[in-house]
């Protein structure tokens, strides 16, 4: 049976018989990259467990009555099993969301499908020409009403993308509960925890009533040691790799630099522009890495800020100095950006850019990698003039 | 509770409450809240003769011209997004002042510009429509547009009709063709 957009049936007016089914998806969308997730969501629509995400980090949920399976024929799918879910999971809702660069009126063709026992019993076919400036939607809806699973094809979207659409299920992206990471201690207050897995990502942090504290933001490292550390490795200092951690602002009074430990610019905690670096760590070796501490209670004055590691001296081995940043803010969630893809030609990462969006934290990842801070501060239209420097 | 109508089915509105005078014709949905052009939809009625046309333009009632000549049915005011809770769009009947010669009372929803906007009842969240009893409050029929109508653009929901010394209402509950347009010319409106 064809669905057409918005068409919604009781899953036994499509012949489904039982509670096993598979979804399929396939989409011709050339030059974009599509990511598929499964949401299982409460009464109100709302992901109430964020466990019940399933997508490529997160491939079954607890109960096992939604994995990622693709039927045959179909570039992605689901396998579901309806008997299994939680009398709290109230709907199914299958989305789409474009993985950088793109808009859902790019898409040649799609489909979906419910299948049963390897039978196709519904499809709702769509095109770019359904849609506009979308960059995540929801595709299809399997939901409980008055006893019975119901279908409803939906095919509506947001412009916002995949951080849109994960707030409108009145979630956080990526969730992750995982044992803390080695270095800094645990902070048990902070029972979330946020990572931002793919670059263009972002989350939006909220003000509570207060406003917000200090956001410390933390670059930590592996202390590279190699051949060289022998008799003279530790006083020639480079056999281990040294990263700075500084960022570029821009104030809402125009004013723009950076901050860094690159030219002695530690910048200022308690006056403009209420951002500050603390002691460069040149080893990595202390546990507490780098920090950069941005005073929240003057967020409104800030416009923007890029986030950034730098590799002073000898070869950039992103790779093994497996770097990341954590971002923290009281009463807020922790957010982690890892450094997982590496250039190692190029010294300079544009981490992640904090925004204020009408008020809020925005963080989106970056990991972009760089020649320098010229190249870096066109890369986004920063406007600095820069000098050569150094460290004292 | 409301009577769960099958299509055709007939309620004899006066026998429900001797005492009836007033109803209510209520439309209600979510507002959109994925991007997109909003859903507004419309409640309209017409008032036709027995022959099924309106005696005049002026006994169609609905966005454009929001009150019956005698002032037998009121609209309340266009929604046009679907913003607020409850009924989005009210039409307000009393049926003693209704005029002899108006034989029937035609319920329609459509969706404004459905066609370029490419909507239908099922991409909008919690779509009913419903008749209520303004003296006793009571909800006398619901239609659920989303579930329902969710391939459909505009429907009729029903006539409240005269029979004998009653009215009368019948759920009709049918789909709809060409929207509000096409449901005026079929009601003998000049539509411009």
């Amino acid at each position: 049976m064809n669905l057409t957009r918005g068409q919604r049936i009781k899953l036994a007016g499509l012949g489904v018989s039982g509670q096993r089914l598979s979804l399929g998806i396939s989409i011709d969308a050339p030059g974009m990259t599509i990511d598929f997730a499964c949401f299982g969501l409460d009464a109100q629509g709302r992901l109430a467990d964020e466990r019940y995400m399933v997508f490529y980090n997160q491939p079954s949920s607890p109960c096992g009555g939604i994995s990622l399976a693709t039927p045959a024929g179909d570039q992605a799918g689901f396998a579901l099993d309806l008997s299994r879910l939680p009398a709290m999971i109230e709907r199914l809702t299958l989305t789409a969301a474009i993985d950088g660069v793109g808009t859902m009126s790019r898409i040649r063709q799609g489909y979906v499908r419910i299948l049963e026992d390897h039978q196709e019993l519904g499809r709702f076919a769509f095109s770019g020409a359904d849609f506009a400036e979308e960059r995540a939607m929801m595709l299809l809806e399997l939901y409980r009403k008055e006893g019975h699973w119901r279908l409803a094809a939906l095919g509506q979207g947001f412009n916002g993308g995949l951080a849109a659409l994960v707030e409108h299920f009145g979630g956080t992206l990526a969730p992750e509960s995982k044992a803390p990471p080695p270095g800094p201690p645990p902070t048990p207050v902070n029972l979330r925890k946020i990572t931002l897995e793919k670059p263009g990502q972002s989350v939006s942090l909220q003000k509570t009533g207060a406003g917000y504290g200090e956001i410390l933001i933390n670059l930590r490292w592996r202390p590279v040691t190699r051949a060289k550390q022998g008799l003279f490795g530790g006083l020639l200092g480079s056999g281990r790799t040294d990263l700075d951690l500084g960022c570029l602002f821009e104030l809402n009074n125009g004013m723009k630099s950076a901050v860094q430990a690159l030219g002695n610019t530690f910048g200022d905690y308690f006056n403009l522009p209420y951002i500050r670096l603390d002691a460069d760590d040149r080893t990595g070796t202390r546990a507490e890495g780098e920090n950069l501490r941005i005073n929240g209670q003057h967020w409104d004055q800030i416009k923007r800020v890029l986030i950034y590691a730098f590799i002073y001296e000898g070869a950039p081995n992103w790779a093994e100095a497996d770097a990341a940043i954590t971002l923290r803010i009281p009463e807020q969630p922790e957010i982690e950006v890892r450094l997982d893809s590496h250039r190692p030609d190029r010294p300079m990462c544009a981490i992640a850019l904090l925004e204020n969006d009408r008020g809020a934290i925005k963080v989106t990842k970056l990991v972009e990698y760089y020649r320098g801070h010229l190249d870096m501060d066109r890369a986004y239209s920063w406007g600095l003039q820069w000098v050569p420097g150094s460290k004292d | 509770m409301a009577i769960s109508l099958t299509k055709g089915g007939n309620i004899n509105l006066s026998k429900e409450d001797p005492n009836l005078s007033k109803v209510l014709i209520g439309l209600g949905w979510d507002a959109r809240s994925t991007d997109g052009a909003p859903f507004d939809l419309d409640a309209s009625l017409f008032m036709v003769k027995a022959d099924g046309k309106v005696p005049s333009d002026a006994y169609f009632i609905f966005y454009n011209q929001m009150r019956s000549p005698e002032g037998a049915v009121e609209h309340t005011g266009d929604n046009r997004t679907g913003a607020g809770e409850g009924d989005d769009e009210q039409i307000l009947v009393t049926l003693s002042k209704v005029p002899p010669e108006i034989q029937r009372l035609v319920i329609a929803v459509t969706i404004y510009d459905a066609e370029a906007r490419r909507q239908n009842f099922g991409q909008v969240s919690n779509a009913f429509v419903r008749l209520v009893n303004r003296d006793t409050e009571q909800e006398i029929v619901r239609f659920d547009l989303s579930e329902d109508y969710s391939t459909e653009t505009a429907m009729i929901f029903g006539e409240i009709y005269r029979h004998g010394g009653d009215w009368k209402f019948r759920a009709v509950g049918q789909g709809y063709a060409g929207g509000l347009r096409a449901l005026a010319l079929a009601h003998g409106v000049n539509v411009g």
